[in-house]
């Protein structure tokens, strides 16, 4: 039968397909039990495929703990995550920006892989959930076909690279950080710097520093837009900062830079990549984001770092290949611009207008939001709103980190029948950026670390606030909320006006759901401030603790005063008095409805909380090299049997070539890739100063290499090509070996 | 032409309806708990009812889904495969249909749900989740319409129903089979059997 990769054939970019192909082999080896779980659970996880809940094969059902007993039994696909269990999938979409056909396309993989649903993220990504592993290597070569990759989009890797959604369009930026977000992204994507993590690595682009734009406060890296005039001209940098997250441990980023020139852009970005490689934790899971660098080194020491890195880097034309670009990097709108006609405009219009549009700088042309309900479109939306967007926006779509969709470049004459076309597809709904336009990360519906319903709380919002919304004070209609699941802030918790994330309270024997209540974050201004923890409310109670806090800030408050203002002037002690009530949890025997949460009518457990991927595994770059060089010893012994001894041998060389390569690279991180080279440094490092040699062997695996390199054979003759194989398995295996002896001797462990 | 691996069918219920799409929810939960469906291992609910033309509430297999869909703008209990089923097309065929069926007969006798869930025949959706194998183009219809006659005339009788490909090229191939009369779940699953 036909197959994908053969169906699209040169539809899928060379490197994307080779890509693919390795990770299916590695699938291959992985159910052979030839790869390492854990080398292949970080292997996966920079594809984008992320385990789910339930995915160590138990779930509790409301009244006991069942086995999930899939047809591949105990084959695993990471440490407690079978092979057979559904999982995540998440595509990283660089600045949150898809084409109408790409949009199709996801449409349709949500459709056959998945659960028919697109999820939007709150870093710009979709997911999709419940997806077999066997069906991703298609699933990214349909991706791939539209030049999408999934690369990079989990893992100890760099995430999504985010920007304002407003970007190029917007009157406050200082310039359009889109071309810059685009090239830093592709920079860093499987850039050899930037593979040897102990975690995550989250950049944004910010064009201003007034609004909540790009959120740079809370990214590892944040840059935002600014511009210097110098000498008559006008030069384009930005205010770079680091150290920022959320995650339990908030922390808000420090300047690195008030003026980092545009040029110095990506070469920064890699030094501070080599940096966080270097000197960041890798034990200390719970400690390894660059956050704790930052603070550990103070920001002075670790800006030293990188400027010292930035000095010793080999130079990278790519630093600066894509600035003649950047002027060029236009979007084109499909229609004309032109004022609003002023003829009756179909009703609801006016309510959507005053939440969903933005009038862009561009006179004429406006950005319009699908508001999306919990981040979700269904398939049959996605290839829609890809109609809609040709007819009205052209190749202008991207998503938003509150989890919906924007249209850009509206002729503001069409947003009438914008709206209604949207209308018909369910996504004309008003809100956007308002309290009823609730964030919330999939926490217990499908996250192994989520506590407590996200989902289920962000509904229950929805209806009670959706059918009061225009009773509300504006005051209160401009306030956010966000949910998040767990203390982890995926729901992005801590900016919010009104934050929530899930908690557990056991109350004689039973377990409670509950969410801890954090108040006043500020998301403008670059996610300025975070919110404080007032206290945890079990779940049932969560809407009553919003209408309290909203009706006394709306009784309370002083002529103008925000939210954050309010909070602050209250005070923590008072607020919590103010909800101490509603904090108690009656009895079970009273009201059992407190025992459950909010879309899940079982019994609260957290029983089927489980070792979460966020973190990944600490896999070193010389372990995935190593991996690297035993799939394709692996490939060479496919040749063998397909009697290819060419290149059965040739691979069996490359494969040698790289495992030298990856010892190499522990003392030597930029060695060249040219055969030459790697030969001649592992020479001199390791089998001259005989590190590599075998306690019996002596230096026998080595001389394979320097044989095979010295003397290649011209056409190998089956026992050839197959000794060759031999030889390549055996290289590998010391190199294992030899890598070991050394990690052994660093932890001073023998 | 393969892709019958991936069959989905989707039998729609009596309108108005009368139970709210989150009653489902705690009727899946008590699936599992029993591991209810033959030949599934059931793994979870999901309530995407917020979701317009999206799967409802979705009962998650790792055989096949089963979801009180919303996708075409009705609601109807929708299963379809995600692991491939063995056998010829007639086999694969009754397969489907002898699942999706159990469902609804399961559903309509509920006590949870008590009586107010009633399915009807007249008109059904099946449908194949490949759109490499089996795309959605007249060439296909016509070469799979024979099979399909001879596998549904099995199921409903011969000459008591008409077959319409549903002809949007963006979506899935899918064909409504339109029946002369309403069987109830249980008569068509006794006849299956």
């Amino acid at each position: 039968m036909m197959t994908w990769k053969e169906h699209l054939g040169t539809e899928i970019p060379d490197e994307l397909g080779r890509e693919i192909d390795i990770f299916e082999m590695q699938m291959e080896l992985r159910r052979q039990g030839k790869l390492d779980e854990k080398i292949f659970a970080e292997t996966r996880l920079r594809r984008g495929i992320y385990g789910q809940r339930y995915d160590n094969g138990s779930r509790h059902d409301g009244v006991r703990s069942q086995q999930l007993s899939y047809p591949s039994g105990d084959v695993i696909k990471g440490p407690e995550t079978l092979w057979d269990a559904p999982g995540m999938m998440r595509i990283k979409i660089p600045y949150g920006g898809v084409n109408p056909r790409q949009l199709e396309t996801l449409g349709e993989i949500a459709e056959e892989y998945s659960d028919g649903v697109l999820h939007v993220t709150t870093r710009q990504d979709y997911q999709l959930h419940f997806v077999h592993i066997d069906d991703t290597p298609n699933l990214m070569r349909r991706l791939a076909s539209v030049g999408i990759t999934t690369r990079e989009a989990c893992g100890n890797s760099v995430r999504n690279v985010t920007a304002c959604p407003l970007a190029g369009v917007c009157h406050t930026e200082a310039f359009d950080v889109s071309p810059y977000a685009k090239a830093c992204s592709a920079f860093l994507l499987g850039h050899p710097d930037a593979q040897d993590f102990g975690r995550k690595f989250k950049i944004s682009f910010s064009g201003c520093r007034e609004e909540a734009c790009g959120l740079a406060s809370m990214h590892d890296m944040g840059a935002i837009a600014v511009v210097r005039r110098e000498g008559g001209r006008i030069r384009r940098g930005f205010e770079l900062y680091v150290g920022g997250g959320l995650g339990a441990v908030p922390h808000q980023a420090k300047l690195f830079d008030p003026f980092l020139p545009e040029e110095e852009l990506l070469p920064t970005a890699q030094a501070i990549s080599r940096v966080f490689a270097r000197l960041g934790e890798k034990k200390n899971r719970a400690r390894a984001r660059v956050k704790f660098l930052v603070a550990k080194l103070g920001i002075d020491e670790f800006r030293k770092e990188v400027l010292k890195e930035r000095e010793i880097m080999p130079p990278d034309e790519r630093w600066t290949a894509y600035l003649p670009q950047v002027p060029e990097f236009q979007e084109t709108a499909v229609r004309p611009p032109a004022a609003l006609n002023g003829h009756q405009p179909p009703p609801g219009f006016e309510h959507w207008v005053r939440t969903n549009v933005y009038r862009q700088r561009q006179a004429g042309y406006a950005v319009a939001t699908a508001t999306l309900p919990l981040g979700d479109l269904s398939s049959w939306q996605a290839r829609e709103l890809a109609v809609i967007a040709r007819r009205f926006s052209g190749e202008n779509i991207r998503t938003t980190v509150e989890q919906n969709m924007v249209l850009r470049w509206i002729s503001e004459a069409d947003l009438p029948k914008l709206y209604g076309e949207l209308e018909k597809i369910g996504l004309g709904a008003h809100g956007a950026g308002t309290i009823v336009d609730v964030t919330a990360c999939p926490g217990t519906d499908t996250c192994k670390l989520g506590i407590a319903s996200s989902r289920g709380l962000a509904a229950e919002f929805r209806r009670r606030l959706g059918a009061k919304f225009f009773h509300l004070d504006d005051s209160i209609k401009n306030l956010r909320i966000k949910i998040s699941g767990c203390f982890n802030s995926c729901g992005q918790h801590h900016v919010a006006d009104i934050g929530f994330y899930g908690t557990s309270r056991t109350i004689k024997g039973h377990k409670v759901p509950h969410f801890q209540v954090v108040l006043g974050g500020q998301w403008t201004e670059n996610a300025a401030s975070y919110g404080l923890a007032m206290g945890s409310a079990p779940a049932r109670n969560v809407p009553e603790v919003l209408e309290r806090i909203t009706g006394r800030y709306l009784e309370y408050r002083s002529n103008g005063e925000s939210f954050q203002e309010f909070v602050r002037s209250v005070g923590k002690k008072e607020l919590r008095a103010m909800l101490q009530d509603l904090l108690q949890v009656p009895a079970y025997e009273v009201d059992s409805s407190f025992y459950s949460d909010w879309g899940d009518p079982r019994e609260f457990s957290m029983g089927d909380l489980g070792t979460g991927e966020c973190a990944g595994e600490v896999v070193t770059l010389t372990q995935f090299n190593l991996a690297s060089a035993e799939q394709l010893v692996f490939e060479a012994q496919i040749r063998l049997d397909d009697r290819d001894f060419a290149g059965a041998d040739s691979l069996s060389y490359r494969a040698m070539v790289e495992a030298a390569r990856a010892l190499v690279k522990t003392e030597f991180l930029d060695v060249p890739g040219a055969p030459d080279t790697v030969v001649s440094e592992f020479r001199r490092r390791f089998y001259d100063t005989e590190l590599f040699y075998d306690k019996y062997a002596g230096g026998k695996f080595a001389n394979y290499l320097f044989r095979r390199h010295k003397s290649p054979s011209q056409s190998p003759t089956r026992d050839a090509a197959h000794q060759s194989v031999e030889e390549s398995q055996l290289f590998i295996e010391a190199a294992h070996a030899c890598y070991e002896r050394m990690a052994r001797e660093i932890s001073g462990v023998h | 032409m393969g892709g019958w691996q991936k069959l989905g069918l989707k039998i729609f219920l009596e309108e108005p309806l009368r139970a709210e799409a989150q009653e489902f929810i705690p009727v899946f939960h008590s699936w599992i708990q029993n591991q209810a469906v033959d030949g599934h291992l059931l793994i979870d609910v999901h309530d995407y009812s917020h979701v317009h033309r999206g799967p409802g509430i979705l009962l998650v297999a790792h055989e096949g889904n089963f979801s009180l869909d919303q996708g075409d703008g009705r609601t109807g209990l929708l299963y379809y495969r995600k692991q491939d089923l063995d056998g010829t097309r007639e086999h694969c065929i009754r397969e489907v249909f002898r699942h999706t069926l159990l469902a609804c007969s399961r559903l309509e006798s509920d006590p949870v749900l008590g009586g107010r869930v009633r399915f009807h025949t007249r008109e059904m959706l099946l449908l194949a989740n490949d759109r490499l194998h089996t795309p959605n183009s007249a060439e296909t219809f016509e070469q799979l319409r024979p099979g399909l006659t001879r596998a549904l005339s099995g199921i409903l009788g011969r000459g008591v129903f008409s077959l319409d490909r549903v002809e949007d090229p963006r979506e899935r191939f899918s064909v409504r089979v339109r029946v002369r009369r309403s069987f109830r779940p249980g008569y068509l699953l006794r006849r299956l059997n």
